[in-house]
């Protein structure tokens, strides 16, 4: 009898663990097939040559892409410049202060940071709706995970390669970029990828940095709206035409592309990272 | 890791007393380009801390004028309003004048705010844990790289694209088939009965919250369970225990505060959490909600919403009223944070644990 | 041995240096130099035309002007092919602060500018382009497709006095009419909204306890509802008020065909002379005869509630809000070249144009003061 108890009370608390399990799958395949199904009459070659004036998103997606490539110039070097310090540099009181700080910094609500953004950089200096104030608000917002990334990516290297380096009596800065980066770029690359797969989603900050146009985007750095595909998700979805929802579902379809490609791009430098890591010695 | 001295050892072992200073020595392998570049490395190390001093004192100093007008009905007050910016009398409070009529109550966002947070964790931290139970203890390892892309996925997922999901489908979805037979079963309860609405309020933005915050309690909760040491496991199965029993006597127990901290920083985040609230909450200002499906406000929507247009009060009160409760904001999520991380950090033995959304 | 950039260090560094490059550069190209002949007079036709170098003009701000700026820009555009005029929708407060801080060269407003404002900004214009009207809206099953409304009515409603469809002052003035005993919930703007203002305008109008509390602004302080639904923009409006069976919404006649289209009731305003009317060409233009006779200099005029037998009640000018100093020559050049096109029976304001979006021309009596206030921009 009590073994039938304990067998019904297992079977029953794996039910529900499954059933949580179902319950986190399923709002993903339901957003990403609510988000085919409402932009599919959308979708076609239109969307790439005609702006949002004229319900395309040819300004948004070169908008995004032109925000991804200022993160990538911008937060990807100072990230992984501040991972670098804190693994191999930092005393420990100190790294443990700046590791607060970065964490601390990554729970702050995004508009927040489009609030200082707006008085600060737009209006006080005078940048307007810069392309400079986005790239440092969308920074604020993903330096916190590419400096965590870089400096697990770095801890995580094993340490024989740091004992040959010390036993060669090799200077600090040709063992990081003889022995220890290497093997940690393909985890580092993840970060970097993470950190563009949170910057093509935000909105909020951008709003009040770098305004909203339907104009094709230019490399002025201020004074210059630029268009970008999460405003459009936002305007469209409370604009009562069925036309405006179907551009709202096919920019976030763009968004979701985006971001699916950009978590397989980081699985694939995971993949290797794993591979490099089985060849080194241990 | 640093350059360690004694072969084994935490860096720092008090050694025999003529040696210098373990910190002089750690630096004592540094050549003039390593001190030059651990110069630049520092300033980029301190981007990030500096970005978040910077980001306070000058949320602070705008919010300061907004304080001292308000004084406590800032936390108190139920009206939130800019004033009449069409007639030239200014009101005036401690000195500080603002548009006539002006009042800065944060009450029902900050009220708006907590209670939808906090159902949001109530639903989310048990189904992110069983999810996690499941995924790491009862599926099969080839599946679990293939099923974890989903959790990836509702990280990442963009604010924006919760809020369209949840105006155009959820909300219409739960308000039609769910929300009357909750009305119905939950009578009994002051809160759960009452006009049903058609989408837009408390509890449809309370769970959409939810889906957003499983992806860093679920996260965390992976890398908790982790560290669980498998011969404790593996001495519970050979005891005879049900993976059920497993789970309740060995696992549960040792990542227990640790899902304690999780749950912090999942609300954390949805405390912050801007985009989709805004799009979904129905946006009430001036009053609190009457049941809980009823439209209500958050404090981060109200600034996404009010911001934009907030210069045409020419006191410039509007901006230091907005910085205001950006401040009370900034506190609760610093705060709820900071005792997350301080949790975590006495629990997890050193365990690296996900920040932000749970990437 | 003088030590080399190590080649990741020189990587690290390269962004910093392309960064302060691109900083350079586009400090240097955001000074457009015009060739054209900078005039320090003005006399009383100023300069316009094709800049000789590449201007866009953006615009942002009211939902009720931005329909009809998607249809007159890209005529505009075509017509000068160095100036890009770009409009955005975001709403009149936004329309305003953005104007004020100098984001947008031009804010679409349908409020004029606060006695506080205009203090603060003494630089700023509000320059109108045409008249728009605001019809009230509502979606109740079963109701007539018109149904007579007072402003009085309405500020009961959105005070939270009356909760119901078939409230005997509803009744009283629509005899023979039964309504359901249907919520009534109300639609207003999130956004700071000059709909708002035009709104609240005639609703401060027609109640004293209105007037005397939220009174009229581009955001009130509405009265708590917990009924109340809010929305941004105006085609916002329509999609809420849709939704919800009950609901009255105020909405701009720009947006009007699609609110109809998509199955809102639209009412009988009552105006100033008791009669009830929704608002078309007729009534709009009988409501601006009767009232822009004294126009200011400044252009800041209500033209709301105004008198006359088949007036309607809820009509404004539309501003485009514009600083009198641009910064540079070029751009003011490309902003009066703009709005002398605008309000051109010829250019911008031809019949096709405006009936497109519901509006009227704004009547000859005002043009010359438009003109004036044209001329002032210089850069």
């Amino acid at each position: 009898m009590r073994e039938i108890l304990r067998r019904a009370r297992d079977t029953m608390f794996w039910g529900l663990c499954l059933l949580a399990l179902a319950l986190v799958i399923a709002p993903s395949i339901a957003i990403i097939a609510s988000l085919l199904q409402q932009s599919w009459p959308a979708l076609n070659l239109n969307l790439f040559t005609n702006t949002t004036a004229t319900n395309g998103l040819q300004n948004a997606i070169l908008g995004s892409l032109l925000l991804m490539a200022g993160i990538l110039v911008v937060a990807g070097p100072v990230g992984i410049a501040g991972g670098i310090y804190l693994a191999e540099f930092a005393p420990p009181a100190r790294a443990g202060i700046l590791r607060l700080g970065y964490e601390t910094l990554a729970g702050i609500p995004s508009i927040i940071i489009g609030f200082v953004g707006y008085i600060v950089l737009a209006q006080e200096l005078h940048w307007g709706f810069s392309l400079l104030a986005a790239i440092l608000a969308l920074s604020a917002i993903v330096l916190p995970y590419v400096v965590k990334t870089t400096e697990v990516a770095l801890l995580q290297v094993p340490a024989t390669l740091r004992d040959g380096a010390i036993a060669l009596g090799l200077p600090r800065v040709t063992t990081l970029r003889r022995a220890l980066l290497p093997p940690a770029i393909p985890a580092i690359a993840s970060g970097v990828v993470v950190a563009l797969a949170i910057a093509v989603g935000e909105t909020a900050p951008l709003l009040y940095t770098v305004g909203f146009t339907s104009q094709d985007p230019t490399l002025n750095l201020f004074q210059h709206p630029i268009g970008y595909l999460t405003y459009v998700v936002y305007l469209n979805a409370t604009l009562p035409t069925k036309l405006e929802h179907e551009v709202a579902g096919a920019a976030g379809l763009l968004i979701l592309v985006m971001l699916l490609a950009l978590i397989g791009l980081g699985r694939l430098v995971a993949r290797r990272a794993a591979r490099y890591a089985a060849q080194l010695p241990s | 890791m640093r350059f360690k001295l004694t072969a084994g050892g935490a860096g720092g072992n008090a050694g025999p007393t003529f040696l210098p200073s373990a910190r002089k020595l750690a630096g004592a392998d540094l050549t003039a380009r390593d001190r030059a570049v651990r110069w630049v490395l520092l300033g980029a190390g301190l981007v990030p801390t500096l970005m978040l001093l910077f980001l306070t004192a000058e949320m602070v100093r705008e919010a300061i004028p907004a304080f001292v007008y308000s004084g406590w009905s800032l936390f108190t007050g139920h009206v939130f309003t800019f004033g009449n910016l069409y007639v030239t009398k200014l009101t005036v409070h401690h000195g500080v004048s603002a548009p006539h009529g002006a009042a800065y109550g944060a009450l029902p966002f900050i009220f708006g705010t907590l209670v939808s947070s906090l159902i949001a964790l109530v639903v989310a931290v048990p189904v992110a844990v069983g999810a996690v139970l499941a995924l790491t203890e009862r599926v099969p390892a080839r599946l679990q790289p293939g099923l974890s892309v989903f959790f990836e996925l509702l990280a990442g997922m963009p604010s924006v694209v919760y809020g369209f999901w949840g105006i155009l489908v959820f909300g219409p979805l739960l308000a039609k088939h769910v929300f009357p037979v909750l009305a119905h079963l939950g009578g009994l309860l002051p809160f759960f009965s009452g006009s049903v609405g058609y989408g837009e309020g408390l509890l449809t933005a309370s769970l959409v919250l939810a889906i957003m915050i499983i992806p860093i309690i679920a996260a965390t909760t992976r890398e908790l369970v982790r560290t669980v040491p498998i011969l404790a496991k593996e001495g519970a199965l050979a005891l005879g225990m049900t993976q059920y029993e497993t789970a309740k006597v060995v696992i549960l127990p040792y990542v227990r505060r640790g899902i304690l901290a999780a749950a912090i920083l999942g609300w954390a985040r949805a405390l912050g959490e801007t985009m989709a609230v805004l799009m979904i909450s129905g946006d009430l200002l001036n009053g609190f909600p009457a049941n809980i499906y009823s439209p209500f406000s958050s404090i981060a929507a109200t600034i996404v919403a009010m911001l934009d247009s907030a210069l045409t009060d020419a006191t410039g009160m509007a901006i230091h009223a907005l910085a205001a409760i950006g401040v009370i904001l900034l506190v609760i999520t610093l705060a709820t944070n900071l005792l997350g991380r301080l949790i975590i950090r006495r629990v997890s033995h050193g365990v690296v644990l996900p920040i932000g959304r749970g990437v | 041995m003088r030590p080399r950039l190590l080649g990741s260090t020189r990587l690290r560094l390269a962004p910093v240096a392309v960064g302060l490059c691109a900083v350079i550069l586009s400090a240097c190209g955001a000074a457009t130099t015009a060739t054209h002949p900078k005039h320090t007079t003005k006399p009383v036709a100023a300069a316009t035309g094709n800049p000789s170098s590449a201007v866009t003009l953006n615009e942002a701000g009211s939902t009720l002007i931005y329909p009809y700026l998607q249809v007159i820009a890209p005529q505009f555009n075509s017509k000068y092919s160095h100036i890009t005029v770009a409009p955005q929708p975001g709403g009149s407060g936004l329309g305003i602060s953005e104007a004020i801080s100098g984001l947008v060269q031009m804010g679409g407003s349908d409020a004029y500018l606060s006695p506080g404002q205009a203090s603060a900004n003494p630089n700023l214009l509000n320059i109108p382009i045409a008249i728009s009207a605001q019809a009230v809206n509502y979606n109740v099953p079963g109701a007539p497709a018109n149904l007579k409304i007072s402003g009085n009515i309405l500020a009961q409603m959105y005070g939270g006095k009356i909760t119901e469809w078939n409230d005997p002052q509803i009744a009283a003035i629509n005899p023979g009419v039964t309504l359901p005993a249907l919520r009534v919930v109300p639609v207003r703007r999130l956004d700071g909204s000059g709909d708002t203002f035009i709104f609240t305008s005639l609703l401060t109008k027609t109640n004293t306890a209105w007037a005397n509390g939220p009174a009229f602004g581009t955001s009130v302080t509405w009265p708590a509802n917990s009924a109340e639904l809010g929305a941004n923009g105006n085609p916002g409006m329509i999609q809420v008020c849709k939704a919800n069976p009950g609901c009255v919404a105020y909405i701009g006649v720009s947006v009007e065909n699609t609110a109809l289209e998509d199955g809102l009731q639209e009412a009988l305003l009552q105006n100033k002379a008791g009669n009830y009317l929704v608002p078309d060409l007729a009534t709009i233009t009988s409501a601006v005869t009767a009232s822009s006779g004294n126009t200011p200099a400044n252009l800041r005029q209500s033209l709301i509630y105004s008198s006359g037998a088949n007036s309607y009640p809820i009509i404004n000018f539309e501003y485009l809000m514009i600083n009198q100093t641009q910064p540079n020559a070029a751009t003011a050049e490309a902003v009066r070249t703009f709005m002398d096109w605008a309000i051109s029976p010829t250019g911008g304001a031809t019949g096709g144009n405006l009936s497109a979006v519901n509006f009227v021309a704004l009547p000859t009596i005002v043009i010359p003061k438009v003109e004036a206030a044209i001329n002032k921009i210089s850069g």
